[in-house]
């Protein structure tokens, strides 16, 4: 180990950087405080090029250290790779790291297959599927990439939001910005503008436009995949408001519309309460209600 | 015709099994013969891409074992006529001419005289099995509007071929089946089954169709993705939903004014065809047919009638 000086370290040369999307708040702070105590592990060139450490090395250029400890390593690029990789794996990699290290084995001239069973030791299936997908992700602007680290965008999601356009991906990723996404709510959404965009061959401002939440642009699009069922909910959800549900019952009728039978499901605490809802179901009978929520399961209106 | 491998692979135990149908929908009762695992006509929309691992064709031929499990269900079957057919996990004829799997069951079911054979496919060529052809044996196509095939059955036969097909077959002396399986929603669909079906009535002997299926687009969960994945636009113009089953298929009401559209075009071919619908709701037969099946055994009982009066009796 050496003391080097920072003026000898090539600081903008990132060949081997991995990082995204952290917070040096903290490793500032500790190094302010302590100075750095890790070495950090630079390859044997004129300037010296970082393999590991570039987050302390950025933290020391803020703080004006001049010089770091560091250990000077000759090897190949694809070995310093390999060190810069496995020098993290320990904290464990974000989505967008694992993409950076994957990207750079296939840039480097790994094999397939050495890429594909360093994937293992990045927590990840060795699929070529997989692989293609992560690659693509680390090819990504960063916008779309915070975005994926925002959301906690799963790798199936991920794999279906490659499938658009870039013109696409940017009204899409506008749309829901802010937005709290769930992993399903996210599925169903890129689900819907898939559908629309094989239907129509491309997506517009109109098909994604920017709603107050998830919720309004999730209807906003079913409406548009789902034409007969969206009008069908409506009616439902008119004679439901005209029935003025008491608290003890409930009809339950399934979301698609195919059971061709209803739920009414009581609540009761004593006789009385039955007594009241049955009279209270009666009227509803009477009333026509229940024969026009049973109408909408017969697929006999649109 | 294919790259895909064909494996001979040993006897499989279930190689004769009854149509497992889904929940809540009818099923009309049909018991397949697994020949053959894997297709080699690989039609976008085909489930088997959802359930089969491998491209691998699995062949399983034993003989004796396959006669001896159907003498001992056909025996076992007082008071209906039992259904088979080798189109469940692969298409019937697309492999056979170089296989000749057929022959033996076509020569059995002729031999039998109390049951029915029905081979299905997308494939026209069939000559090989004329010298074994006999009325126990269903020569089956499925069909759809050229358009569609040219889009999502890009290796089977043109209709052209499966029509006159069917018809040699009916001039050999067996009933045929026709399977509008699966019809898909697309852009002008209408009009191609008001073709398709004029081409239908012009060739083939009304007579003699002893069985039309309808069926609507539908497949696992499994599929949806890949179909999305590799833009199906034929396959994905219409509004699916999640049966209850849990396969996708189109929204009822959709379903009921396509098999309204389709049943009225055939029954103008000929009032007294057998149509029935394949896997569907109750109350969708009510509403389509006007007519009250409850189960499985409403539907199996209809096949029995209709053998009945073809065959002069029961087999």
């Amino acid at each position: 180990m050496t003391q080097t000086p920072l003026s000898s370290i090539d600081l903008k040369d990132g060949r081997f950087a991995l990082s995204y999307g952290r917070d040096n708040a903290n490793l500032l702070s500790s190094i302010d405080a302590a100075g750095i105590i890790e070495p950090v592990t630079l390859l044997d060139r004129k300037p010296y090029i970082p393999v590991a450490g570039l987050r302390r090395l950025d933290c020391a250029r803020a703080l004006r250290i001049r010089s770091v400890p560091a250990v000077i390593v000759d090897i190949d690029e694809q070995e310093a790779l390999l060190k810069a990789i496995h020098a993290n794996i320990e904290r464990g990699y974000n989505i967008i790291e694992k993409a950076n290290a994957l990207y750079k084995m296939n840039r480097s001239g790994f094999s397939q297959k050495d890429i594909l069973s360093s994937m293992r030791y990045l927590d990840l299936d060795p699929h070529e599927k997989v692989l293609k997908i992560f690659i693509a992700l680390a090819g990504l602007e960063n916008m779309y990439k915070d975005f994926i680290l925002k959301n906690t965008v799963s790798l199936r999601n991920i794999g279906s939001f490659m499938q658009f356009d870039i013109s696409e991906r940017r009204k899409i990723v506008r749309s829901l910005a802010g937005f709290h996404l769930t992993e399903s709510t996210l599925r169903e959404i890129f689900e819907m503008l898939h559908i629309l965009r094989i239907r129509k061959g491309k997506l517009t401002a109109v098909d994604i436009p920017v709603m107050p939440n998830a919720d309004s642009l999730r209807a906003h699009l079913k409406e548009r995949t789902h034409p007969v069922l969206t009008s069908l909910t409506r009616k439902l959800k008119a004679i439901r408001d005209k029935m003025a549900l008491p608290p003890g019952i409930d009809i339950k009728v399934d979301p698609f519309f195919e059971k061709e039978y209803i739920d009414l499901v009581l609540r009761i605490k004593d006789v009385e309460d039955v007594r009241t809802a049955l009279a209270k179901i009666s009227g509803f009978a009477d009333a026509g209600y229940l024969r026009s929520i049973l109408e909408l399961t017969k697929g006999t209106i649109r | 015709m294919s790259l895909q491998k064909v494996q001979f692979v040993e006897h499989n135990t279930d190689i004769i099994r009854q149509c497992p149908g889904t929940k809540n929908h009818i099923c009309c009762g049909y018991q397949t013969i697994d020949l053959i695992e894997g297709c080699v006509l690989s039609c976008s929309y085909c489930i088997l891409k959802a359930y089969l691992k491998n491209d691998v064709i699995k062949v399983s031929c034993d003989r004796d074992a396959i006669t001896g499990e159907l003498d001992r269900r056909i025996d076992g079957s007082a008071g209906h006529v039992l259904r088979f057919g080798t189109g469940e996990l692969s298409d019937s004829l697309a492999l056979d001419r170089q296989l000749r799997l057929n022959e033996f069951l076509v020569d059995y079911f002729g031999n039998k005289k109390k049951a029915i054979l029905e081979l299905k496919s997308k494939w026209a060529d069939f000559r090989h099995l004329l010298p074994h052809l006999n009325p126990y044996t269903v020569i089956s196509f499925s069909v759809s509007p050229q358009r569609f095939i040219d889009a999502e059955e890009k290796r089977t036969s043109p209709i052209h071929k499966r029509l006159k097909a069917a018809r040699l077959a009916q001039d050999n002396g067996c009933f045929v089946g026709l399977h509008f399986d699966p019809v898909v929603i697309y852009d002008g669909f209408e009009r191609d089954y008001r073709y398709l079906i004029e081409d239908i009535g012009r060739i083939l002997d009304p007579e003699k169709i002893i069985w039309i299926s309808l069926g609507l687009l539908r497949f696992p969960a499994a599929l949806y993705g890949q179909l999305i994945e590799k833009k199906r636009r034929y396959l994905l113009t219409g509004e699916f939903i999640r049966g209850e089953d849990g396969k996708y298929r189109y929204i009822k009401p959709e379903r009921i004014r396509i098999y309204k559209f389709l049943y009225k075009l055939l029954k103008n071919i000929d009032s007294r065809l057998f149509i029935y619908l394949c896997m569907e709701r109750a109350d969708i037969w009510k509403e389509v047919f006007g007519i009250t099946i409850n189960d499985n055994q409403g539907l199996i009982q209809l096949f029995d009638e209709r053998i009945k009066n073809l065959y002069g009796g029961m087999l």
